[in-house]
């Protein structure tokens, strides 16, 4: 029965062979082993905080470009609109600005017609008298019989000037 | 696979059928005992007489002997040893003294299982190094194939089970703790492979439990706290239980004792039980035979074949399991020697 009666030699020889085994792996083995794991455990977890900060920045970072493209578009409609506000601007400014040239230029216009007309008119008066002379001098060496021939025939050249004019 | 395997029973059938032709009877106990004792020589696969020689070292009267295995093994005497043939001392070796009586010399033969020992302490080695030497080479990188599952293991007994038991002492008795776990696993699994080199019944073997359990109540006792040993002698219970009569402090001794001897039958029990119902099995098909003659013998082998089979395959859960059992009953009374001071 010697499966119930330690043998001497077998727990001698057990004794040293799990001293020898303990005393190996302790010293180069198992130490090194278990950091090794805890380091890369730690390492995954924090590859994995990691990520979700870097997923969770990611997703801010959409969320802030898409705000900035917005705002971007905003500015751009608005810088559009001033732009036709400011076009409209110089238009209408232009249009004001060609309309006084334009009554300007027609007063002008008027002004230099009105000047003509006086040259004319002073002319037409230059004209006139020469001709009442003319005809005081065409009554007088005509000799008019009669006074009243005489102012008829003034008052006809009369007339004709007036027609005339 | 079955058929594999009963094939090779077949085979194993007939030489046993051969064998037996001598007396003609079969001696189930004596084969058991042979089966799961130990043995000066390794028995070789597919044959029951050519052994694997083993070194004998034995210190007699007369000083130290060494000599190989071989030399006895046939029942001869060499240098005044022999193999007893007496019922005190059956299939030991004996010093034979002149006037012809044998005493047994202290005796330190490498025999089968301390080979076996050796086999199992040089894979561990093996197993670990390789693990070592595969962080040491590949720092962060995650192992694979046979590495990892030897990783998921260390990982399982390590991070969830010593590490929540011990805190933060954890480290400290890791070494130890995993080096117990991975020993006995090796010595358990290499106990179910029926060929050299397995086929050694070491936890099956009472001196081995021994001296683990032996080695765990000295690794409890030594490193315990002041407040372990006051719970021991002057537990907090009414005065009556410990003066004058130490009652309390009788049965807490006690239990220093009774929980490495569990630890020890335990494992003991459940190897020796599983390897004892395969044999007891596989006996049958022979007993039958002999009883009722060589048809229901060979309807007894299918069924022996099956239980068997599923016993092996059972035994290589217990394995796994008498091994964790092992480590965490050692992990939970370590730590609770370790207790600190409390109060209620």
């Amino acid at each position: 029965m010697e499966l119930f009666t330690p043998e001497f030699g077998l727990v001698f020889w057990m004794f040293v062979a799990f001293g020898c085994l303990y005393c190996v792996l302790a010293k180069y083995a198992w130490p090194f082993i278990i950091k090794s794991m805890e380091e890369r455990a730690n390492l995954i977890d924090n590859g994995v905080a990691y990520a979700q900060e870097a997923k969770s920045h990611l997703d801010n970072a959409k969320a802030e470009a898409d705000k900035v493209l917005a705002e971007a578009r905003g500015q751009q409609a608005e810088i559009l609109r001033e732009a036709a506000k400011l076009r409209n601007q110089i238009i209408e400014t232009a249009r004001g600005e060609a309309a006084e040239e334009a009554q300007k230029v027609a007063q002008a216009a008027q002004l230099s017609i009105e000047q003509a007309r006086k040259e004319s008119e002073k002319q037409l008066r230059e004209q006139v008298s020469e001709i009442a002379l003319q005809v005081a001098e065409k009554v007088i060496r005509q000799r008019i019989a009669t006074d009243d021939a005489q102012r008829e025939l003034v008052d006809r050249y009369l007339t004709e000037v007036e027609n005339n004019n | 696979m079955a058929l594999l395997i009963v094939g090779f029973m077949a085979f194993g059938y007939m030489s046993a059928a051969r064998h037996g032709h001598g007396d003609g009877k079969i001696n189930p106990k004596e084969i058991i005992y042979e089966h799961l004792g130990d043995a000066y020589g390794w028995e070789l696969p597919f044959n029951h007489s050519v052994r694997i020689p083993l070194p004998i070292i034995a210190w007699g009267t007369d000083g130290l002997h060494c000599f190989s295995s071989s030399r006895i093994t046939g029942g001869e005497t060499y240098d005044g040893f022999k193999l007893s043939t007496s019922e005190e001392h059956h299939g030991k070796l004996v010093q034979v003294a002149a006037d012809g009586s044998e005493t047994r010399p202290w005796d330190f033969s490498i025999t089968k299982n301390v080979a076996a020992i050796f086999v199992a302490a040089m894979l561990v080695i093996a197993m670990v190094m390789s693990l070592r030497n595969w962080y040491r080479r590949n720092g962060m990188k995650a192992p694979r194939g046979a590495k990892g599952l030897l990783e998921l293991i260390v990982d399982y007994v390590y991070t969830d089970t010593i590490r929540p038991i011990m805190g933060k002492e954890a480290p400290k008795y890791a070494p130890y703790l995993l080096t117990v776990f991975f020993f006995i696993l090796t010595m358990n699994l290499l106990g179910l492979i029926v060929i050299f080199p397995g086929g050694a019944n070491l936890t099956g073997n009472l001196a081995v439990t021994m001296v683990l359990a032996v080695i765990s109540f000295l690794v409890i006792n030594l490193t315990g706290t002041r407040e372990y040993w006051k719970e021991i002698f002057w537990p907090d219970v009414p005065m009556a239980l410990k003066c004058p009569v130490p009652m309390m402090p009788l049965i807490e001794v006690l239990g220093m004792f009774t929980k490495p001897i569990a630890l020890m039958i335990r494992l003991f029990a459940n190897m020796m039980g599983g390897h004892m119902v395969v044999l007891v099995l596989m006996l049958l098909i022979f007993i039958f035979t002999s009883l009722f003659g060589v048809l229901v013998g060979g309807a007894t082998t299918v069924f022996s074949l099956a239980f068997a089979l599923f016993m092996l395959a059972l035994d290589t859960l217990v394995s796994f399991i008498q091994a964790y059992v092992f480590t965490i009953l050692s992990t939970i009374f370590i730590s609770m020697s370790h207790v600190e001071e409390h109060h209620g």
